[in-house]
């Protein structure tokens, strides 16, 4: 008998393999085809490209001492957001997770009220709190708070589904309330997790932040908006600049925190 | 006891500063943004208010200038997903310091100054390059994406089992071959997920975008709610919502199948 020097292959599903290959070619050439995508018109273009760039080139220092301002309050809106929207996540979480809600209506209505916060782009809350509450930093402000709901909830209800849950009983066993038992049994496993996603949603929020002023509620995003408007582009690129080296700052610090946390 | 005692001392210590702290940023940050308690007791009957404004929802508009707004803005998800991936997965093997050392340090810079970048940034300079619509749109999404997928793609690559890679090379297989039979089979499916994942955040990203004009349903809402016409941005709303939702629940659905193999 001889014997084969390598294994056979598993055979493979060719109908599947096909099938997938098929539908993903026939949704890019869609796509393509709907977004007018040409790689003929981007070559002809990239020239425009090369002189948008050295028109952006040196950004504007002197407009520095103006955007302190807006900034300043790009990262009130920021931290505002954060924690409006850390405190309310923690209700949404909580009934959210199946091992902790309050029976199961409650705990698939909040899920789908969960879903559906997070199916809405944060510049969206922001044009319709912008439309509610008139244009400015508070709009802004009430749109992150909704976006860190959004995220905060999503990611905190699944630490709080894989937590230990002979702590919890034992404190229902011994006769606590379910407030006590979250207070005392759950919550304090997962607090490490919940502190790492606010952070997280921090720095979400930081760059949510400086983009919220293109409708208009408030930060350094609004002066984007006049500059971009008026073709100054060495001042669009002093402040995009400024966002790009906020962001990565405080990424830094938010992840230098998070790992002394794990 | 009062061994315990010190340690535990501290920790509570640290945890108090900290929310003493962030209330304090907190309580500045409101009063710098003018969000005064008198503000926010107005706030429900605010919004009640311009709730009310958006019922009845006018569907007619809905399916003729919404549902093709919304679909150019899958549309340039899923190419600005496209060129990510297709960008990014060479970068992500670069980017695995298990595998390539030295090249592993200037990727990962690369990849952290581009998500930094929010994609209506890029799309701002994308926008006069290529022109208003949606092709820009799908240029800042595929550029932006490039930064989170490697930098995800490479951690999924710097966690394989190195046993492969070893056997393939001490067969006398080269570098390429090793990633082709070692590395590209254990990471590919996590890596597709991280894909799908992506596309899912694109879609939200390109629904954006056209507030600056690079195509999409962004647009849409900015000018339905600019005009007050808030029967046509309500219908806006209900089918992204409904859209987003269902992309999602597929999407999420494939990601699990994908990673249980």
């Amino acid at each position: 008998m001889a014997v084969s020097p390598v294994p056979d292959r598993p055979p493979r599903n060719w109908w599947l393999i096909g099938g997938v290959a098929a539908f993903l070619l026939a949704m890019t050439g869609w796509s393509a085809e709907g977004i007018g995508f040409s790689l003929i018109e981007l070559m002809c273009n990239i020239g425009g490209g090369g002189r948008l760039l050295a028109e952006s080139w040196p950004p504007d220092f002197a407009f520095l001492p103006r955007l302190a301002e807006p900034f300043m309050e790009t990262l009130n809106i920021a931290i505002v957001g954060t924690v409006i929207g850390g405190i309310l996540s923690l209700p949404v979480a909580v009934l959210a997770a199946r091992n902790l809600t309050l029976g199961r209506i409650v705990w698939f209505a909040d899920r789908n009220f969960m879903n559906v916060l997070r199916t809405l782009p944060d510049l969206f809350w922001a044009m319709l709190f912008a439309t509610a509450v008139g244009f400015g930093p508070v709009a802004g402000a009430l749109a992150l708070s909704v976006f860190t709901i959004a995220v905060i909830s999503k990611l905190w209800s699944e630490s709080l589904e894989s937590i230990d849950m002979g702590l919890p009983e034992a404190v229902r066993a011994a006769g606590g309330t379910w407030l006590e038992m979250l207070k005392f049994g759950a919550v304090p496993q997962a607090m490490q997790h919940y502190v790492s996603y606010a952070l997280y949603a921090f720095e979400l929020n930081v760059r949510a932040s400086m983009v919220l002023g293109l409708v208009g509620a408030g930060g350094i995003g609004m002066i984007l908006e006049t500059q971009r408007a008026n073709f100054e582009y060495e001042r669009v690129a002093m402040i995009i600049l400024v966002v790009l080296v906020a962001v990565l700052i405080i990424e830094e610090i938010s992840e230098a925190i998070r790992r002394r946390l794990t | 006891m009062s061994t315990l005692q010190p340690g535990l001392q501290r920790r509570i210590g640290g945890a108090t500063w900290a929310t003493f702290i962030i209330a304090a940023l907190f309580v500045w940050s409101m009063w710098a943004i003018g969000f005064s308690p008198e503000r926010l007791g107005k706030l429900p009957a605010q919004m009640a208010e311009v709730l009310g404004f958006f019922w009845p929802v006018n569907m007619a508009y809905g399916w003729d200038r919404v549902l093709p707004a919304i679909i150019e803005s899958i549309q340039i998800a899923w190419i600005g997903t496209i060129i990510a991936a297709v960008l990014s997965l060479p970068l992500a093997l670069f980017g695995a310091r298990t595998l390539f050392p030295k090249l592993a340090r200037g990727v990962k810079l690369i990849s952290a100054t581009a998500r930094a970048f929010p994609e209506i940034l890029l799309a701002i300079y994308f926008v006069p390059i290529v022109g208003l619509g949606a092709f820009a749109g799908a240029l800042a999404i595929g550029i932006s994406s490039i930064g989170m997928l490697t930098k995800l793609g490479a951690e999924v690559v710097d966690s394989i089992d190195y046993g492969p890679v070893e056997a393939v090379e001490a067969a006398g297989g080269s570098r390429v071959l090793a990633l082709r039979y070692a590395v590209l089979p254990q990471v590919l499916p996590e890596i597709i997920a991280h894909w799908l994942f992506r596309f899912e955040l694109n879609i939200r990203a390109s629904a954006v975008l056209g507030v600056v004009g690079a195509g999409g349903v962004g647009g849409v809402l900015l000018n339905t709610l600019r005009y007050r016409h808030f029967d046509k941005a309500a219908a806006v709303l209900v089918l992204t919502i409904l859209i987003v939702l269902v992309i999602d629940l597929v999407s999420g659905e494939i990601r699990r199948r994908i990673i249980r193999g």
